[in-house]
């Protein structure tokens, strides 16, 4: 069981962390570039110090801010990092840098690499690898190191996308058979939701909500979750916003279960969507995009599907408000 | 446009005659030399009783001065080159000041630093050491005129070492010495041996201060001055030879070697 409850100092914002992570799971830390998700893995993998709090795993205490002394190094925790940068040792073959760890058994390590499809690369040096070769030792080599939690630092990003994926549900499976924790940090909610349990929404530095995957998606507690999440549509009362999905909210006949009528202010057609400006039950504004199977004309009365549409106050600094796409 | 190319051909051509007088000036010396020795001369100076000595004086010292500055220059070049050290520019500054300074100016210096009348040459004497016209005080000259020489090498070898491979390392679970043992020192091992190569040739060569400090006992370059001095130039040659034939095959292995080693990576 991980046990994290720190702070770490950065330049702009802290980034504080209280999360808990049962052996076995895993756990998807979705955030927006600079939210301190990498700060993040960064404290649990050891390389930082906290200024704040303690990390433990299991019965161990790994970091503390009070003792920072005892702080255990990165490869005695018990905590690996799989980065983006695959970080493969140029003067060791493919096989040496997969049995790189501390008493990795090569026999292992040549399994691992052929189930990877590294069979023909094995006594080759990375130098002339691809970028998903690498990776992929990358992602053997961290295979072959015991540990019991296992921090993924957007591993796969450089890759094309189906290419990432599928190395992706490559480690999924593979942590599910030896039941090891994992934390993926991912700003595409597709990912974190193929990968994780759980999901974590990290904004700068704060951890806003977590829970299961849909129920994120289906109840955002914050404006900025529901961005993060997918919503793209704010409509205006003053005091609060109504968030709208654009794979959620839809136009309806008013007979076919429509249950928000809205006034057409303006539209402008973008692709195969449509920019509206609407005024929703006569106190909402704001614009939406949306799928539309027909067009609609300025001062028409539409309505919609929005089933549960999540409604927050109104942020003091409107500094992303009523925009549309 | 031809008179363009025309031109950049001539420009071209100039350069490389240019280069050529340059590299042919450079390796003038080592031609005169084997054209001024006859093999006869050779065996006849190496024939000499002792002829041998100052050689191995030479090798023995330099092999000693080279274990130091690699056991003291190494961690130093290392902590430097990942900026590991308060005031980065006063540590450069002290490994610079000795390669500024004329060898001559290091050897009076020395004298007046660990010389038998100073208080580190009485603490020298406890440990039955003296700096001046032994052994010892032969290695320590050769040491102060070729230290830079290695330290500056070696940081710039480790500077290329990428930390996101130290990290990487420990990440995986190796401890800070073992990381150094099989990641940094690979990985900079060429740019160290072409270090240690240049290291030993001045070590070997080291003159200006040996002949301040360390008269006694011979090495080959005062070995060379002497008989320079007593018995002229032509039966000083085949000295030079020697040296040269014992100080520049490690230079020249350690270039080959390192050349190819950094194909590898």
């Amino acid at each position: 069981m991980l046990a994290a409850d720190f702070e770490v100092a950065r330049r702009e914002f802290s980034v504080r962390v209280d999360l808990q992570v049962p052996p076995g799971e895993r756990v998807a830390l979705l955030g927006r570039s600079g939210a301190g998700k990498t700060t993040t893995v960064e404290a649990l993998a050891g390389l930082l110090r906290l200024t704040r709090g303690e990390i433990r795993l299991g019965e161990r205490q790994l970091s503390s801010a009070s003792f920072p002394i005892a702080d255990l190094p990165p490869g005695r925790r018990g905590v690996g990092l799989l980065r983006q940068d695959p970080g493969l040792f140029p003067h060791l073959t493919v096989l040496q840098n997969i049995g790189y760890a501390p008493g990795a058994d090569p026999a292992a390590a040549r399994v691992a690499g052929e189930r990877l499809g590294l069979g023909a690369l094995l006594g080759a040096r990375p130098r002339g690898l691809s970028g998903g070769e690498a990776q992929r030792v990358s992602l053997a080599r961290a295979l072959q190191t015991k540990v019991d939690l296992l921090c993924l630092d957007e591993p796969f990003n450089s890759l094309d996308r189906p290419l990432g994926l599928e190395l992706l549900e490559v480690l999924r499976r593979e942590l599910e058979d030896s039941a090891t924790s994992a934390i993926l940090v991912t700003h595409q909610l597709e990912e974190a939701q193929a990968f994780a349990q759980r999901l974590a929404v990290l904004h700068r530095g704060e951890i806003l909500q977590v829970g299961h995957p849909r129920e994120l998606v289906l109840r955002p507690a914050s404006r900025e979750v529901a961005e993060l999440v997918g919503y793209r549509g704010w409509l205006s009362s003053g005091a609060q916003t109504m968030a709208l999905h654009p794979d959620r909210v839809y136009p309806v006949g008013a007979e076919d279960g429509g249950e928000i009528s809205a006034r057409v202010l303006g539209m402008v057609p973008q692709g195969a969507r449509i920019e509206l400006e609407l005024e929703a039950e006569g106190r909402w504004r704001g614009r939406f995009r949306c799928r539309s199977d027909r067009s609609a004309t300025i001062g028409e009365l539409m309505w919609f599907a929005a089933p549960g549409a999540p409604i927050f106050p109104t942020a003091e600094e409107p500094g992303t408000a009523l925009r549309g796409g | 446009m031809a008179m363009h190319g025309a031109g950049v051909r001539v420009s071209t051509g100039a350069a490389l005659v240019g280069a050529l007088i340059v590299w042919v000036a450079l390796l003038g010396p080592f031609i005169t030399l084997l054209a001024h020795l006859t093999p006869a001369s050779v065996v006849s100076a190496l024939s000499q009783p002792g002829a041998f000595q100052p050689l191995l004086t030479s090798v023995t010292a330099s092999l000693v001065a080279l274990a130091v500055i690699l056991l003291l220059g190494t961690p130093l070049a290392y902590l430097m080159a990942r900026g590991r050290l308060p005031f980065l520019r006063i540590w450069e500054a002290g490994v610079i000041l000795p390669l500024l300074t004329p060898p001559l100016v290091i050897g009076l210096l020395l004298i007046f630093m660990v010389g038998p009348a100073t208080p580190i040459g009485a603490a020298l004497s406890h440990l039955n050491l003296t700096a001046s016209d032994t052994f010892f005080a032969l290695v320590v000259a050769e040491i102060y005129e070729s230290v830079p020489f290695y330290v500056l090498g070696a940081m710039a070898a480790f500077a290329t070492v990428d930390p996101a491979l130290e990290q990487a390392a420990a990440l995986l679970g190796d401890g800070p010495w073992r990381t150094w043992r099989r990641v940094t020192v690979p990985l900079a091992a060429p740019g160290l041996a072409n270090a240690l190569a240049v290291t030993w040739a001045r070590a070997m060569g080291a003159f200006g201060a040996v002949l301040i400090i360390a008269y006694h006992p011979f090495g080959l370059p005062m070995q060379i001055w002497v008989t320079l001095q007593e018995t002229g130039l032509s039966s000083a040659l085949p000295y030079a030879l020697v040296l040269l034939v014992v100080a520049l095959p490690l230079p020249v292995a350690a270039y080959i070697w390192s050349a190819h080693a950094r194909r590898r990576l």
